[in-house]
């Protein structure tokens, strides 16, 4: 520990939490993507993390029904296997909103190259 | 597996009626199909179950993801003058419980223990009361208060021009007043709530307690107590929400209007009437020996009487008239 509770968290702590706040725009947009053709929860989830998107169930449930609410997924029970699952597609607004974000999402990426790669940066080659 | 519906029911438990079904069968697919992606036609074990509900974290964080929204009793912004209230409340009440104390024994001093004793019940009953009747009426600001913001989407429609302009010093209200206002009324209450006897001339010989000639009447004021504790109650609200508030406004002024024209009827209704004031004050005093019947001194001390009874009745009505007027003046300055 260091002083005060404010200064306790340690580097990784730091790092952790950023990602955290990161993260939680771009699983929305990983979700939307993979939506073009239905998918349940548990399938979805096998999807993201053979792209390299680890996303726990327990944060993929509750978004995928907020995202139905808002209007941008609709849902339908399948019946027919083994148990009753519940298939989420993007709904037609989804689509366009999906859309506008990749264009958002493309130009943030291009902006911040813009900044972290300006010139000779000593701190990443890559 | 039990276990698992035991997981099931405590998040949905803990989500409305009406989305609780289409949660449960939810998640019970996605805990079956976790089971199989772990197994695949194992056998089911105790510890593989386990894993996975570890892996979903305690019902009381999933509950919280799919509601979206937190809940609050007293939310953030209510939090801070909470616990400034709560505190004053309760060192004052405290206060005023050792006041008492002092009183009992200053006019019986031999009973001390049984005093302490019911100094220590007073502690023991009275902060719990205390504790729960701030809670209330905080849970109900915080109530109504979230509702009316929700309702008039005061969020999606604000505009900057909307900003109210920083509180001239004159409109401010500091804090120091509500604050003496409220352990004011709440030693006051206390007192009131052991016995109005308090309320007197004390009559010592020789340096010597003998007794209390009391201002109030007895016999009658047991039937007043509830609507005098009720009034000081009403008027710890408003002190509470002058501190809340921090700054004269047209909504505290309506509310120090509503609680201060109830105050002016219910002190009207009960100080005025004869029943109110020891009506044997006087001669009471002869028989303490304070003064001689007829003399010099009981006839000021007589018209005294007379007038400081009418004198507070005043005092209080104009007390109460200037809160609202001051409010009112302070509220409209820009």
């Amino acid at each position: 520990m260091l002083l005060g509770v404010d200064n306790g968290m340690n580097e990784q702590e730091h790092i952790d939490k950023l990602m955290q706040e990161l993260r939680r725009g771009t699983i929305t947009i990983g979700v939307l993507s993979q939506l073009s053709s239905p998918q349940y929860g548990y399938s979805l989830v096998t999807i993201l993390e053979e792209k390299g998107i680890r996303v726990e169930p327990g944060t993929l449930y509750p978004l995928l029904r907020r995202l139905e609410k808002q209007g941008l997924l609709d849902s339908s029970w399948d019946t027919n296997e083994a148990r009753p699952r519940k298939y989420y597609v993007l709904s037609e607004m989804g689509k366009k909103v999906y859309e506008q974000l990749c264009e958002e999402w493309e130009s943030i990426v291009k902006s911040l190259d813009g900044l972290i790669k300006k010139g000779d940066n000593k701190y990443g080659d890559d | 597996m039990e276990m698992i519906d035991r997981y099931i029911y405590a998040v949905t438990q803990k989500l409305p009626h009406s989305q609780r079904e289409d949660i449960a069968i939810e998640l019970r697919g996605l805990i079956e199909d976790m089971i199989e992606e772990r197994i695949g036609d194992g056998k089911i074990t105790k510890k593989v179950v386990e894993e996975i509900l570890l892996e979903l974290g305690s019902p009381r964080k999933m509950a919280q993801k799919y509601r979206g929204t937190k809940k609050y009793v007293i939310g953030p912004e209510l939090y801070d003058p909470f616990l400034i209230i709560l505190k004053i409340v309760l060192l004052s009440t405290a206060g005023a419980l050792g006041i008492v104390f002092v009183i009992q024994t200053v006019i019986n001093p031999v009973e001390i223990l049984d005093h302490f004793i019911g100094l220590i019940v007073a502690l023991v009953t009275g902060i719990p009361q205390a504790v729960g009747w701030i809670t209330l009426v905080f849970a109900l600001v915080e109530y109504y208060g979230g509702v009316k913001t929700k309702e008039l989407g005061l969020e999606k429609t604000w505009h900057p021009s909307m900003l109210s302009a920083i509180p001239d010093q004159k409109r401010r209200i500091k804090r120091s007043e509500p604050i003496v206002a409220i352990i004011f009324y709440v030693i006051v209450m206390v007192l009131f709530a052991f016995s109005s006897n308090f309320f007197g001339v004390y009559v010592f010989n020789e340096s010597e307690f003998r007794e209390v000639v009391p201002f109030l009447n007895e016999e009658t004021f047991s039937q007043y107590m509830p609507f005098v504790l009720l009034l000081l109650a009403i008027f710890i609200v408003k002190e509470c929400l002058k501190l809340i508030s921090g700054k004269w406004t047209m909504k505290l002024v309506a509310y120090t209007l509503i609680i201060n024209l109830l105050g002016i009827i219910v002190v009207s209704l009960l100080i005025t009437g004869d029943a109110f004031w020891n009506p044997n004050f006087m001669s009471e005093l002869i028989q303490a020996g304070v003064v001689a019947e007829g003399s010099e001194g009981y006839h000021i001390g007589e018209s005294i009487w007379i007038n400081s009874t009418r004198i507070t009745v005043i005092i209080l009505l104009v007390g109460l008239v200037w809160d609202t007027i001051e409010g009112l003046i302070k509220a409209r300055k820009k």
